[in-house]
């Protein structure tokens, strides 16, 4: 009565909603800083969240920019949340007090993300350019938890704190995180830019992956969660999903600021608007997610043996450094030679 | 005997497109066992059922495991003992996911 694999949806199960672009840090990693700061009106906004839920989307997590900057994001959730959305969000917490959390209760959050990027808050307030920024974050943490709001924190894993694995563990189980999500460098926007100085080599990736996957196996009382497919090559996947490869275009969607939709917020390709278009058709149509739904194997993943299960990996790191979906993921530490 | 509810923390929904692909499989006398028609998720745990797995999903209304066989025998063909083994069985596994409690 349960299927391993899922067919082709017939919308996303989740959007990532760039609600604003508008943010009051000045992250080394941004991927956003360029995009447009255009933003759809209370009201249009309204109309493409009925368009979502009537769509069967099951629930809108909010990002940005910072969302919390956005004056109305407070009316705008609890609409969401009227319709039956899940909401959810992704923030830096500056903005995040005892009174906030309560009124994010009040309009449905259900959970809220915090990104930390290291344990030491110093490396942290540095990296995301606003000094006292960790303090704050974590205060966040105890303000969402205190009104029972379900909290994650989301770190980038980048050189700044890839070998603190355990310290970030710890620090997340202190502050009563549910959730550690270990995001993998995207090279998109700053984070293209500062790719020399933040990302790792693949030899890196390996070995953080290897430490973090037993870190997940053993750790108690904290879900620590790896969203990258080419932990395939470790013999590993993410076990809640039903989909192979990245999940972007398969499950979620993104949705910028002024309603552009793209597969994923790494993926500067438009391949509609949600003010103008039909969102399942869309997604049942658009030439660029069949693409990634049905990636070919290239270059050294033609005849690897992980390919069926990691599909090349994170399409939008291939996408930024070759120009091809297709390419084999750059972060890759699998052989250079297809094996025969 | 306990009854069944539904997790309200899961999300679900049919797919339409795979309901009428069972639909018109079941109509031809096809076993439709392998098309996924339903989606459900929770916690980061996502699952596919087909359709048989759905209609009993939607029967985890505080019935009991006996309520929710009755009511299936009435829409497929199919032995009540084979039936009852997988219905619990199914049950059992969506228990272990957190998906649905029994109460007494």
């Amino acid at each position: 009565m349960r299927n391993d694999t899922i067919p082709q949806l017939q919308a996303p199960l989740t959007i990532n909603w760039a609600i604003n672009n508008s943010c009051n840090f000045a992250c080394s990693h941004c991927y956003s800083r360029e995009d447009t700061h255009e933003e759809l009106p209370r009201d249009v906004l309204y109309a493409c969240l009925e368009k979502v839920a009537r769509a069967g989307v099951f629930s809108v997590n909010f990002g940005g920019g910072e969302p919390l900057l956005h004056p109305q994001l407070l009316e705008i959730a609890a609409f969401a949340s009227g319709l039956g959305l899940r909401v959810s969000m992704n923030s830096n917490g500056w903005l995040l007090d005892g009174e906030k959390a309560v009124a994010l209760k009040a309009a449905g959050f259900t959970k809220v993300g915090i990104s930390i990027d290291s344990h030491i808050a110093d490396v942290h307030d540095t990296f995301r350019g606003v000094a006292g920024s960790h303090a704050r974050a974590l205060a966040a943490l105890g303000h969402l938890q205190s009104v029972g709001i379900a909290t994650s924190i989301s770190t980038v894993i980048c050189r700044i704190n890839s070998t603190t694995i355990d310290e970030l563990v710890e620090m997340a189980l202190r502050h009563g995180a549910g959730q550690l999500n270990f995001h993998n460098f995207k090279c998109s926007g700053l984070g293209l830019a500062n790719k020399d100085d933040l990302d790792l080599t693949p030899d890196e990736w390996k070995e953080f992956y290897r430490h973090a996957l037993v870190v997940k196996k053993s750790v108690k009382g904290l879900d620590v969660s790896l969203d990258d497919p080419i932990i395939a090559l470790l013999g590993e996947r993410d076990a809640g999903s039903l989909v192979k490869g990245s999940v972007c275009g398969k499950l979620s969607l993104n949705i910028k600021a002024n309603g552009d939709m793209t597969p994923c917020g790494f993926i500067p390709i438009v391949i509609g608007n949600i003010v103008r278009d039909d969102l399942r058709q869309v997604w049942k149509d658009s030439a660029v997610l069949e693409k990634m739904r049905n990636k070919q194997p290239t270059g050294k993943c033609s005849g690897c043996s992980k390919y069926e299960d990691c599909l090349g990996g994170c399409t939008a790191r291939a996408l930024a450094l070759t120009g091809d979906m297709n390419s084999p993921d750059p972060h890759c530490w699998g052989d250079d030679e297809p094996s025969r | 005997m306990p009854t069944i509810h539904r997790n309200p923390n899961v999300m679900w929904r049919e797919e339409d497109d795979a309901l009428a692909e069972a639909g018109d499989a079941l109509a031809r006398g096809e076993d439709a066992g392998e098309i996924g028609t339903a989606v459900l998720f929770s916690g980061g745990t996502m699952l596919s059922v087909n359709y048989l797995g759905m209609e009993i999903w939607k029967l985890c209304d505080n019935r009991t495991v006996d309520g929710i066989v009755a009511e299936l025998l009435e829409q497929f063909e199919v032995e009540e003992d084979v039936l009852r083994t997988d219905v619990r069985a199914f049950l059992d596994e969506l228990a272990v996911k957190g998906f649905i409690v029994y109460a007494e």
